[in-house]
């Protein structure tokens, strides 16, 4: 099972569309997975996301667009054709089967030989770490032991794609992470494309090859966990991944790479920018909390006098919430430092960032 | 679980088991007023029959029921018809409760409409009405004369293939409630699943589809079954007298005889025959998760 | 005011006085009495027959419930407790409630019962109709005239091919079979069970329904499922008169008796043997008989029906000559021992 090369196929879907009724499930969805590759689909709740993945697994036939894997055109192919292994969003083990006899299903499926399925379902459940609990039922279980049933089960037959949908939603953080890192050990061994579904945006940043953004049935973004971190397309991007301060202006001047802008209160900041916008451009502006500076901490140029409204402790960072002229609110993250007093509400301090920590953001 | 309570230490074992016991006790409270209309209406007139079994004295009633051939005979019928009438309303109703679990809201009240309609009309009219169409002039033996498709009427009636449709057409709607209900309550992602793990559609039938129903296939074939046995009616009219049902004799042995002594002990034979059965049937198609559970 | 409440009192008085005047020579009438029977369309015809003209005559309100039940009966003169004035008795009853002194005697002096055939005069039990088991054919397979006369030709399928129903109960059966096989009308009991049975074996495979309801006959010759059927004689009355092409052939018929009796201890017997004796008369029964096709038992009954009607009945004179009497002292003494015999019998292949 465990294999030097890849053994996923590339996904794509282009122009997909599928509607229920009224609602737009997908609208117009196109992307593309590499062989091996770990994508994960990011968004909240009603995104789409489920959705996605049941037109990639044959459950859904969509109103429009094709799903090609390994290069053939799989769209109205039923789901048993399709040799892809998926994990519910609620595992879906057959509660009338034991451990043993839910891995061995799909083997039995495919016809495979009686001592090759007693085989290849011991290495799975070990690959999982359930070796001794071949005779339970599902409901005798852990969460995250079924959980890793469910994961057994979708590998045991080497499929060529293997879709999860949610699977760490019900557990609690520490298995939860736990778990991401074996599903992350366990793709990269056996070099399987994997369409990983999460609304949870820590969980994409740890786990992914590449994050899909969604919202409202549409992808917003789709690239590398730091690109989407650090230079997301969009004000929903920007939000959704991560805590960010969004600032607003007008694009005022442009020089070396660097564009000046004019806030609503006249003060005067400076980005660092590949997309230049125009001059008189409403622009918007990104900082994350933590890439602001205490003006303590050095030369900052673009700088903003604060007043702190409230600290919170993070174990590995105090949070503070300041007020800036303008009447908003700024997030600032800094280490936990030896020796180093937390800032206490009603502190004034001033905060600034260099250039290139920001980033301009469309519309 | 039993290796957490052995750790346990004494003090708390005696605990948990005493809330246990007061939670059976509670729950043994609540169902107070149901023990006893069970009490009233089905253990006493039970012990009753019994104890008139008895009456005299001696067993020879039951001597005389497990004996005499002609009471094994009739037995023996019974528990054919009530066989074959259970396994042709499964056939039968299986799909249509298929049907109804999945289909639209509108063909689910058309398609409980027509599966209630039995319920609403006496057996009695039901079971002329049968008399009507399966006759040798009949309605359906004259379509299929005319159509050329038989040159002799077919017996329908009069015989077991009368009795058979006259019972499974009563006796449907009690096969299919249980099942239907299962049924919504399958889980359509286990399907998928299955579908996905590359079973076809024969396959996750089953495989995942008929394990999962198979509390509802229990509940109804136990219902029909034991229905089936205490049948009356219909198996006296629509059997001309061909088909023998043990609750024919019984009540011919209370009516025409008032010998209660011998209709007791009969119908406790068929009791104690019919919890046989349910018990094996049981223990051959009882869903294994079910017992898993808690 | 006051003169209203005088003219009230003095009313009073007058009743009381005739009340007492009367108990001379027979008990207080009550308000009202029960007659229990088995309901439906008997009911209706028993009112119109008996029970208007009884009301009018005596000023005692009828109140008729049904069904007929022994158990209740047993239980009602058991406890002391007996609602019932009167109450029709169930077939094989009547013998049964006198054997265990369950009725009163009825009392000749009241209930004259001198125009009824012998058979119909038990002590015990007030006969109140004649019914009889009869052959009926339909007209339109065998001509009447070339029709099925007698059992032994019942029995003929050569002569007389064609499905056949008869009831899923030895009565009757066992006397017909015997009457096919020669035995004279009047040497039927007691009945030798053994040939009864050896000559049954004979037309089982001929008869495709054993009825069980009264019902039945009448509608397999109606929906022409069978040829030739026994059965009540006023189940097929009731398909002759709207026309139906069947007809009876009373020979051999098997003729019994509707009963009523007056249960031990029951209040107000008196009155109840008064309306056995109202109900005792040939012109009532004539009512009777017209609406149900079951007449009393006067002998002049028929007289007094339709003449085209008459025939139909199990007393016309013609008729009763040909049928038995159906022994239920014979069955009440036999009954289980020949349906177990009967039942056993049915389901040998
Ligand atoms: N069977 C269905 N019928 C009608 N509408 C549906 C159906 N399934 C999904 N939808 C709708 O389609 C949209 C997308 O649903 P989907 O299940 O794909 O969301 P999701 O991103 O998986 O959400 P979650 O994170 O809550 O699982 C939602 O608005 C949902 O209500
Ligand atoms: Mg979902």
């Amino acid at each position: 099972m465990s294999r030097g090369r890849s053994a996923g196929t590339d996904l794509a879907l282009r122009n997909v569309t599928k509607r229920y009724g009224a609602v737009s499930a997908l609208t117009d969805v196109s992307l593309a997975v590499e062989a091996g590759e770990l994508l994960t689909i990011l968004g909240p709740s009603g995104s789409g996301k489920t959705t996605l993945l049941k037109v990639v697994a044959g459950f859904e036939l969509p109103e429009a667009g094709i799903v090609m894997l390994g290069g053939s055109d799989v769209t109205e192919r039923p789901p048993a054709a399709r040799n892809i292994g998926m994990v519910f969003q609620n595992y879906a083990l057959f509660p009338h089967m034991t451990v043993r006899e839910n891995v061995a299903f799909p083997l039995e499926m495919r016809r495979v030989p009686r001592r090759l399925i007693e085989e290849k379902v011991a290495r799975a459940l070990a690959l999982v770490e359930l070796t001794g609990y071949e005779a339970r039922l599902p409901t005798q279980l852990s969460g995250g032991q079924q959980q890793r049933v469910a994961l057994a089960r979708a590998i045991v037959f080497d499929p060529i794609l293997l879709l999860l949908d949610e699977p760490f939603g019900a557990l609690d953080r520490k298995l939860r992470e736990q778990m991401q890192l074996e599903v992350r050990r366990l793709q990269r061994q056996l070099g399987l494309t994997t369409l990983f579904i999460t609304h949870d945006q820590e969980e994409a940043l740890v786990l992914s090859d590449r994050i899909a953004v969604m919202s409202h049935g549409r992808i917003e973004q789709i690239g590398a966990p730091d690109e989407i971190y650090e230079r997301p397309a969009n004000g929903f991007v920007a939000d959704f991944v991560g805590e960010s301060n969004v600032i607003a202006g007008r694009a005022a001047a442009r020089k070396d790479g660097l564009v000046e802008i004019e806030l609503e209160d006249g003060a005067r900041i400076c980005v660092a920018g590949d997309r230049i916008p125009d001059a008189g451009a409403e622009v918007r502006v990104l900082v994350r909390p933590e890439r602001l500076e205490l003006a303590s901490d050095g030369a900052a140029i673009n700088r903003v006098a604060g007043t702190v409204v409230e600290t919170v402790y993070l174990g590995t960072s105090y949070k503070y919430r300041l007020r800036v002229p303008g009447g908003r609110e700024w997030l600032v993250r800094r280490p936990v430092r030896a020796g180093e007093a937390p800032l206490a509400p009603g502190d004034s301090v001033a905060v600034g960032f260099a250039p290139g920590d920001a980033h301009l953001i469309a519309g | 679980m039993t290796e957490a309570v052995a750790t346990l230490p004494l003090a708390a074992g005696d605990r948990v088991r005493r809330r246990h016991a007061r939670s059976v006790l509670g729950a043994l409270a609540l169902s107070t007023p149901a023990l006893v209309l069970l009490l009233v209406f089905f253990a006493l007139p039970l012990l009753r029959l019994f104890w008139l079994s008895v009456d005299a004295g001696t067993f020879l009633p039951y001597e005389k029921a497990l004996t005499e051939r002609l009471y094994l005979t009739v037995f023996w019928e019974t528990f054919k018809i009530a066989a074959a009438v259970t396994v042709l309303t499964l056939l039968l109703g299986y799909p249509v409760a298929y049907f109804l679990a999945t289909t639209t809201r509108l063909w689910q009240f058309v398609g409980f409409a027509f599966v209630m309609l039995p319920f609403w009309t006496s057996i009695l009219v039901r079971t002329y009405a049968w008399m009507v169409l399966l006759g040798r002039n009949g309605v359906v033996n004259r379509t299929l004369l005319d159509l050329g498709l038989i040159t002799e009427p077919l017996p329908l009636l009069h015989n077991f293939t009368g009795v058979l449709i006259g019972m499974v057409h009563v006796l449907l709607p009690y096969m299919i409630f249980p099942i239907y209900n299962a049924m919504r309550k399958v889980d359509a992602d286990l399907v998928r699943a299955a579908e996905g793990l590359g079973a076809p559609g024969y396959a996750v039938f089953r495989r995942i589809y008929l394990p999962l129903t198979m509390e509802g296939v229990l509940a109804g074939t136990t219902l029909v079954f034991i229905l089936s046995l205490g049948f009356f009616i219909t198996p006296a009219l629509l059997g001309g007298g061909r088909v023998a049902m043990i609750a024919v004799i019984i009540e011919q042995q209370v009516r025409e005889f008032l010998n209660w002594g011998f209709a007791g002990a009969l119908s406790v034979v068929l009791l104690a025959s019919t919890l046989v059965v349910y018990g094996l049937v049981h223990r051959l198609l009882r869903p294994r998760f079910a017992e898993g559970v808690r | 005011m006051k003169r209203r409440t005088v003219i009230a009192g003095l009313g009073c008085v007058a009743l009381s006085g005739i009340g007492r005047a009367r108990a001379q020579s027979e008990p207080p009438k009550p308000r009202q009495i029960v007659v229990n029977a088995s309901g439906g369309a008997m009911a209706t015809a028993l009112r119109k027959a008996y029970f208007d003209s009884f009301e009018k005559e005596y000023g005692i309100r009828i109140v008729d419930t049904s069904p007929t039940d022994f158990g209740k009966l047993r239980a009602m003169v058991e406890s002391g407790n007996v609602e019932w004035t009167v109450t029709e008795l169930g077939g094989q009853d009547a013998i049964r409630v006198a054997r265990m002194g369950l009725v009163e005697k009825i009392d000749p002096k009241i209930v004259d019962r001198s125009g009824f055939p012998e058979q119909a005069r038990s002590e015990t039990v007030y006969t109140s109709s004649l019914y009889s088991t009869v052959l009926a054919y339909r007209t339109d397979v065998f001509k009447p005239g070339s029709h099925p006369k007698s059992w032994a030709e019942f029995w003929d399928v050569k002569k007389f091919p064609g499905a056949r129903s008869l009831r899923n109960h030895p009565v009757d059966n066992l006397e017909f079979a015997l009457l096919a096989d020669g035995v004279p009308l009047d040497k039927i009991y007691p009945i030798d069970m053994d040939r009864a049975f050896k000559k049954l074996d004979e037309i089982k495979p001929h008869v495709t329904v054993w009825w069980t309801t009264g019902a039945q006959p009448a509608q397999l010759l109606v929906d022409k499922e069978v040829v030739l059927a026994t059965g009540w004689n006023g189940r097929f009355y009731d398909v002759i008169k709207k026309g139906a092409p069947i007809a009876i052939e009373w020979n051999g018929g098997s003729i019994k008796e509707g009963t009523f009796a007056i249960p031990k201890g029951a209040k107000d017997a008196y009155w109840g043997q008064k309306l056995l004796a109202w109900m005792s008369d040939p012109k009532r029964q004539a009512v009777y008989a017209t609406e149900l096709g079951y007449p009393g038992p006067h002998l002049e009954t028929t007289k007094y029906v339709d003449p085209k009607v008459a025939p139909q009945m199990p007393n016309y004179p013609e008729n009763l000559k040909k049928q038995f009497w159906n022994n239920k002292q014979w069955w009440d003494e036999n009954g289980e021992k020949a349906a177990e015999r009967w039942n056993q019998w049915l389901l040998k292949k």
